[in-house]
């Protein structure tokens, strides 16, 4: 066998995403909202449902309810509905309990700017 | 019925994790020179070479058909790689048909091929996997392949009222159909309850309701009807072909349950054909989950009532519909660019009563169909194949 090692250290130019990407890493949900029907998305859609590929962003509340869950061995994850947006959006959960299903968008806990929702109400104690 | 393709040879290797020392270009040459053996046709006779290989990730190969020309003594030939996440194996058979539909070519060879067991960790692949849907949203939040067919599944059984049972149902009777295949990488006679109990990976996924990753290689030769070898002359012809997309992304979707792209692939390709789907003799299906092949059974219009179906034995081997006779992706294993090759080849070989013994049905088979995708179901590919003499 050949042992071979190759590091490939990205730069990944987010491009059109960038207000996304910038939003998520301080925890905001930065939306597109189409210039043409007013349509909503969040993760941001480039070309609206309605065909309009033009948009401004806006920034959303980050309130999320979740609609469909799974858990197990590779984490937890949502596929929730995000307060104004039209679509939906594949979380992961952070420390939600089985019957939680509000959560807020956070400041993911590394510089990778990914979903991540933690509870709206802090979990039970008891 | 439109006769777009004879499929003259098709042959593929064993699926497993290789520890021989053997590599993807070794595969790749065994399964090519069985199918070219089949077809009767010399090397020269190939005017194009396609080759499916889901990722240089895995191969560390870039232009990988570049290389295997050379590897299969087609120097000369034009070649081209076909990609489309899980689907590229289908899709590399699609491009094969429309070279031979455009005339560019007389013969053509598709050959699949991916290392997607032993040359990386299996932690690395998953990783990459991730990757292999919206890398921007989904992947860069951590979710996995299994989470995102975990999610999808679970809107689908949501919507049409269908257990977990179904799950360990599917799980054990393709690994149980690939008992009977020695080219399988996972034949198992599983009880219910060592599925049900396995690992969870992601609720509802067990790890047995999971396709491994494997290596191999397939392989089949395409030619125009007008120029199929007399020996060949009853090889089975390709009828239709089609492909669709739906968004990478489950949120998107109006469903995240519903294989939409699938269902419009399975549109185009009946209409070319001229056969509905109740004229399906027998399936090869995307069973990358167990799910997904219920998913799938329902968007391909080969089941209303699936639980009902699936209880009633209608997909066994000895059913009126059988389902992933290989084993599927769950019993025959998953070398990535390699499956769609491998499923079209083994509706060839059914076609013609050549399949494995026991496996083979004694009925007459007329039309049968290789379904594959990419992404969960973001990229459709299906392939109706029929009988020579079928009308």
């Amino acid at each position: 066998m050949i042992s071979y090692e190759l590091t490939l250290p990205y730069s990944l130019a987010p491009g059109w995403l960038a207000p996304y990407v910038e939003g998520l890493q301080k925890g905001r949900a930065m939306g597109r909202s189409c210039t043409k029907c007013g349509t909503v998305s969040f993760p941001p859609q480039r070309r609206c449902q309605c065909g309009n590929p033009d948009a401004k962003w806006v920034r959303l509340s980050g309130k999320a309810s979740i609609e469909l869950r799974t858990d197990g061995s590779d984490g937890a994850f949502g596929l929730v509905q995000f307060e104004g947006a039209a679509n939906r959006a594949v979380t992961r959960l952070e420390g939600f309990s089985p019957d939680q299903s509000t959560g807020q968008l956070i400041v993911p806990p590394t510089d990778v700017p990914a979903l991540v929702l933690a509870p709206s109400k802090p979990r039970s104690t008891s | 019925m439109l006769q777009m393709a004879a499929v003259t040879g098709s042959a593929q290797t064993r699926f497993s994790r290789r520890t021989d020392g053997s590599s993807f270009r070794d595969w790749a040459g065994e399964a090519f020179e069985a199918a070219l053996a089949m077809s009767g046709l010399e090397h020269a006779d190939i005017d194009a070479l396609i080759v499916a290989s889901e990722s240089d990730f895995f191969t560390l190969q870039l232009n990988p058909a570049s290389i295997l020309a050379d590897d299969l003594g087609l120097i000369g030939a034009a070649t081209m790689r076909v990609e489309g996440g899980g689907a590229s194996g289908q899709l590399a058979v699609h491009a094969g048909v429309q070279a031979i539909a455009s005339g560019r070519a007389r013969h053509v060879a598709v050959v699949g091929v991916d290392p997607s067991a032993s040359q990386l960790p299996a932690a690395t692949v998953k990783l990459l996997y991730g990757y292999s849907f919206d890398a921007w949203t989904d992947g860069m939040t951590g979710a996995t392949a299994t989470v995102l067919y975990a999610l999808s599944y679970r809107a689908f059984a949501a919507r049409i009222g269908i257990g977990v049972a179904c799950l360990d149902q599917i799980a054990r009777q393709n690994r149980a159909n690939a008992m009977h295949n020695p080219n399988a990488h996972l034949p198992r006679q599983h009880k219910l309850a060592e599925i049900a109990e396995s690992p969870l990976i992601a609720a509802p996924y067990r790890r047995l309701h999971c396709s491994p990753l494997s290596d191999g290689a397939a392989a089949i030769i395409l030619s125009h009807p007008d120029a199929v070898p007399s020996a060949r002359s009853g090889a089975p012809r390709i009828s239709g072909i089609g492909a669709a997309s739906d968004h990478a992304q489950l949120g998107a979707r109006q469903d995240a349950g519903t294989f939409t792209a699938k269902r419009e692939a399975m549109q185009w390709a009946c209409q070319q054909a001229g056969v509905t789907p109740a004229d399906i003799d027998v399936a090869e299906v995307y069973d990358a989950y167990a799910g997904a092949q219920l998913q799938a059974l329902n968007a391909l219009g080969l089941s209303e009532t699936l639980a009902d179906d699936l209880e009633a034995g209608h997909f066994a081997a000895d059913g009126r519909l059988p389902i992933n006779l290989s084993g599927g992706l769950l019993g025959q294993g998953a070398p990535v660019g390699a499956i769609g090759v491998a499923q079209t080849a083994t509706c060839a070989l059914l076609l013609e009563g050549r399949y494995h013994p026991a496996l083979q049905p004694q009925r007459q088979l007329r039309h049968a169909l290789a379904d594959t995708h990419g992404g969960v179901c973001t990229t459709a590919a299906v392939t109706v194949l029929s009988q020579a003499g079928a009308s």
